[in-house]
């Protein structure tokens, strides 16, 4: 018997297009031993994780799904480099059999670039009942890469995947010969008169002939890169052969999908014709300009029915049974000093711990949007609602995002990910605010009944529509004059149908949930600390605080929409959480011993009231919206651009409609 | 012996028929590689059988009985050379020959084992319709690729000729009995320009004589060629995609998803307005009106 105790080590990278079941892969791999991240000085996911058995470990690495490897997004930027420059051990391909098809073009990248290549040939199962027939041996013996058929929903097929992985770098395995893709001698010769333009060593980390293919087919980061490595007098004649042959780009897909064809011919066979899937049958329907819209409503009508009868309930019951008790309770704490009863109940648990009881109602919209995007309704939404969201210069994938965005910005800015276009997302990420959620609701509702009685309710839906209107306006500013660039257009694939994996969403959905605490227990902490600072500094009595200076430094400009001093700060700390507002006010007019709604009316003419439901709707984000946004869109420079500018939008928008109020006297 | 002599006379003869009646024995003998005065001899032992009709200095004809003999014999082959291409996978140049020796030695559940092997395969891998177990055969109307006209939009129907050589020329450049051409010139030297799957091929004359076609279908001619952008394609229409009008930037996405040229492509859902969804590659794709627009496909079959 040979003694094997030397651990063995490796890298394992899955790489696959989107909605194949890569990351069901992942997770049956890796289990809970996985971390999620982003990778480095990008807002795209990374997930990595490490399987271990009998001395075997695999440190699991799940690229971005990407259709191909050309740079034309971040995610396929990412796939490439990673394996240029960290060259994993094996490379696993996660295939879709029933759409085998598309696939295999990625394959077809894949060969160039991973020296050792295994094919997880997912969805065995849902291909076969389709009708397709698919010999994964010939498959196999054809491209003289090992092809394991799999069905990860199911668990089907991983050991042999596994054991694969472990045998491709046994020592005796060595590099295949992998068949690479004849491309006919015409291209050929235009690679190789590329491929002689270049000079040595100038590709490197990448292959000179795949440089040479990928300048051919107008990838824009290997161009920069080469740009700025060449001799500035040769530039021009590769820049000028590149635009003479500029159909090489085509060509190149033309030939790749030809490849495939072949492959295509011998590993599966004919469907029978005229077999429509459920896929279809279904799509019918959720396709249909009319009844796609009709099932997208009462899809999010089930969600938003769910957060309001589960979800609001429940962040109601611990807010006051758990945050609002325990404030109590630490204030009747004799033995703590004063200071540190205030640092407990008004600034840890007011400010950070409010925004925790939010956790039930972002479970639901975490999970809501784990489960559309795992069956695969996202995309039908997203082209449903297409038609409408062009009108600002979105597409269709912007409007899941935003109709999150009603119950809280967070998970909305989130969601912007499914869109591809780094210009679509950057404008609805910014749009986003201006969807009025449910914090933001909950204060307009309280004061517009304080003001209005039962006609309370029409304002409220008043003020929504007002600040839907500035999110069209926005939109279409921000598209026209700040971001540059040409909208792009909506090309997305529509997958399969899949009935849910749960273990899946509910990961997701945790994940999720996690980061939104380790926010919350951050960010958000320290900026309820400050505010709360602020508010007690330097006497302990909010009235004479540091706040409420800024609130009267800031007097004047309240007086322009008809506020005084105390309903500013009360905009103030809507920072925090938007909550925060009404409790702060609750706070500063404690004093006087009448009950809030009768000093508001003392306070505020219906004018200003109208005026301060306008500027608290449109006022600059809550901190957890601003973390996202600075998360997602990698940098300080747009957070900061959104708060400016919501502050002006707010204030004028206020002023504006407290003035036209005055002037006509109508309120 | 007898008899396999007198099937490849038989079958020689038929085949000769299409292009000349009576058959002359200076063709035959040209056909099978013999002596006239051995053709000679063998025809009027054929004819003392009743199996032709044959007058010296005029020629032979099959008798009904004689062509109900060659029509079996020549099932017997094409159902061979079928076999040995589809389930043995030997290639078309080589099936010839084998399967001139296999026929003779065929005996009649053999034939019918091969035809249930087969399934409904009604022609020869080189095109030939292949006559039915009562021995009927669809009449084969053979015109010469080299008979029509430019810009004729033609259907290949067969190659006409086993010679190894011309059948491996025949596949090099990819064409097979079924495809559909369409004649971009005619040269004097008899060689032929035509455009098979958008691409421009050069047939030289030894190859265009021995490729017979007919009109590709009249739905198919009517709309030839009628460029139009996807956004214009109505739902269940199948097109060819022809190019790509876009800028550099949404091309790459297109080209990852499947849309190149020459690729079939078909609408799923058209509303005139908003995206519209279609079918590539296998696999659906959503298309935003604009980008639909930029498209340009060529329309396969009318709306039905």
């Amino acid at each position: 018997m040979l003694e094997e105790t030397e651990e063995k080590v490796i890298t394992v990278a899955l790489a696959g297009a989107p909605n194949v079941g890569k990351s069901t892969v992942f997770n049956l791999l890796t289990g809970l031993s996985q971390h999620v991240g982003n990778w480095p000085g990008k807002t795209v996911e990374q997930k990595t994780g490490v399987f271990r058995q009998n001395g075997f470990t695999m440190n699991i690495v799940d690229l971005p799904g990407t259709y191909s490897l050309t740079a034309n997004s971040a995610e396929e930027q990412i796939a490439r480099d990673y394996l240029v420059n960290e060259s994993p051990d094996v490379v696993v391909a996660v295939l879709n059999a029933a759409s085998l098809e598309r696939n295999l073009y990625l394959v077809a990248e894949l060969i160039e670039l991973a020296p050792r290549l295994v094919i997880a040939l997912n969805m065995i199962d849902v291909a076969e009942q389709q009708g397709k027939k698919i010999n994964p041996e010939s498959l196999s013996k054809t491209l003289n890469i090992p092809v394991i058929p799999i069905v990860a929903r199911a668990n089907k097929g991983l050991h042999e995947l596994v054991s694969q992985i472990e045998q491709e770098c046994s020592a005796v395995a060595g590099l295949r010969d992998v068949k690479h893709i004849e491309y006919g001698s015409e291209i050929k010769g235009v690679i190789d008169h590329v491929e002689r333009l270049l000079d040595d060593g100038a590709t490197a980390p990448y292959p000179k002939h795949w440089t040479a293919m990928k300048l051919l087919e107008g990838d824009g980061q290997i161009n920069k890169l080469i740009r700025g490595r060449m001799p500035a007098e040769r530039w021009p004649a590769l820049e000028s052969y590149l635009r003479e042959n500029e159909s090489a780009a085509v060509t190149i897909a033309t030939l790749r999908f030809e490849w495939v064809e072949r492959m295509m011919a011998v590993s599966q066979e004919k469907p029978r014709i005229g077999q429509v899937s459920l896929t279809e049958k279904i799509d019918r329907a959720a396709t249909h300009p009319a009844w796609g819209l009709l099932i997208l409503v009462a899809v999010l009508g089930a969600i938003f029915w769910l957060v309001f009868s589960i979800g609001v309930p429940i962040q109601k019951f611990l807010d006051i049974n758990l945050i609002v008790r325990a404030r109590e309770f630490i204030h009747t704490l004799s033995f703590m000093p004063q200071w540190l009863q205030g640092f407990l109940a008004d600034g840890v648990l007011a400010g950070a711990g409010t925004v925790l009881t939010f956790v039930p109602i972002l479970f639901f919209f975490f999970a809501a949007w784990a489960l559309m995007e795992d069956t695969g309704y996202t995309a039908r939404a997203a082209f449903v609602t297409d038609r409408f969201m062009h009108a600002i210069g979105l597409h269709g994938k912007s409007c899941m995002p935003l109709v999150l965005g009603f119950g809280c910005n967070v998970p909305a800015i989130l969601g912007t990910r499914i869109i591809d276009s780094p210009r679509a997302r950057l404008l609805t990420i910014l749009i986003t605010p201006l969807v009025p959620c449910t914090g933001r609701m909950a204060v307009v509702a309280i004061i517009a009944a304080a003001f209005f009685g039962t006609a309370g309710v029409l304002v409220s839906i008043g003020i929504m529509l007002f600040s839907l209107l500035m999110l069209v306006i926005v939109g279409l500013i921000l598209n026209k004059f700040v971001i540059r660039g040409e909208s792009s257009a909506l090309i997305m694939e529509l997958p399969l149908y899949h009935v849910p994996d749960l273990k899946l969403i509910g990961l997701v959905t945790w994940q999720s949930i996690l980061a939104f605490i380790k926010r919350a227990g951050t960010l958000i902490l320290a900026v309820s600390i400050i505010v709360w600072l602020l508010s007690i500094i330097p006497n302990g009595n909010i009235n004479d605080s540091i706040l409420a200076g800024i609130g009267k430094f800031l007097e004047p400009l309240g007086r322009l929409m008809g506020l005084n001093w105390q309903m500013m700060v009360a905009l103030l700390s809507s920072f925090v959480a938007k909550e925060n507002t009404i409790a702060t006010l609750g706070v500063m007019l404690s004093g006087s011993g009448t009950d809030l709604t009768q000093q508001l009316k003392q306070m505020l003419t219906p004018a200003a009231a109208v005026a301060f439901l306008v500027v608290q709707v449109l006022f600059i984000p809550c901190v957890a919206t601003i973390s996202a946004i600075r998360q997602e869109t990698g940098g300080w420079r747009w957070p900061t651009f959104t708060v400016l500018f919501q502050l002006v939008l707010s204030f004028s928008m206020a002023i504006l409609v407290f003035q036209i109020a005055r002037l006509f006297n109508c309120l | 012996m007898e008899t396999e002599r007198t099937e490849e006379y038989l079958e020689a003869i038929y085949k000769r028929q299409a292009k000349e009646t009576p058959v002359s024995t200076s063709s035959l003998a040209a056909d099978l590689g013999v002596s006239q005065p051995a053709v000679t001899d063998m025809l009027r032992t054929l004819d003392s059988k009743g199996l032709i009709d044959y007058k010296a200095n005029k020629g032979a004809v099959l008798t009904h009985s004689g062509e109900e003999r060659a029509l079996a014999v020549i099932r017997r082959h094409r159902l061979w050379e079928r076999f040995l291409t589809d389930v043995l996978g030997m290639k078309w140049d080589k099936v010839h020959e084998e399967a001139c020796r296999l026929e003779h030695a065929t005996s009649p559940d053999i034939e019918k084992g091969l035809s249930n092997i087969l399934g409904d395969v009604d022609t020869c891998p080189h095109g030939h319709a292949i006559p039915d177990e009562s021995g009927k055969i669809k009449r084969e109307k053979t015109t010469a690729l080299t008979e029509f006209h430019t810009h004729q939009k033609v259907r290949i129907l067969a190659v006409d000729d086993e010679d190894p050589k011309i059948l491996r020329a025949v596949e090099k450049i990819g064409l097979r009995p079924g495809a559909i051409v369409t004649i971009l010139k005619r040269n004097k030297d008899g060689s032929l320009d035509i455009e098979y799957a958008n691409k421009t091929i050069a047939l030289n004359s030894g190859t265009a004589a021995v490729l017979t076609a007919e009109l590709a279908p009249q739905e198919s001619l009517t709309l030839e060629e009628e460029e139009i952008p996807l956004g214009k394609l109505r739902p269940g229409n199948t097109a060819i995609i022809k190019c790509y009008g876009g800028g550099r930037g949404s091309m790459g996405r297109c080209l990852s998803l499947g849309f190149t040229p020459g690729s079939a492509i078909k609408m799923i859902e058209n509303f005139n307005r908003g995206p519209v969804l279609v079918k590539v590659h296998d696999t659906e794709v959503a298309i935003g009106r604009q980008l639909a627009d930029k498209i340009s496909v060529i329309r396969k079959e009318a709306a039905c």
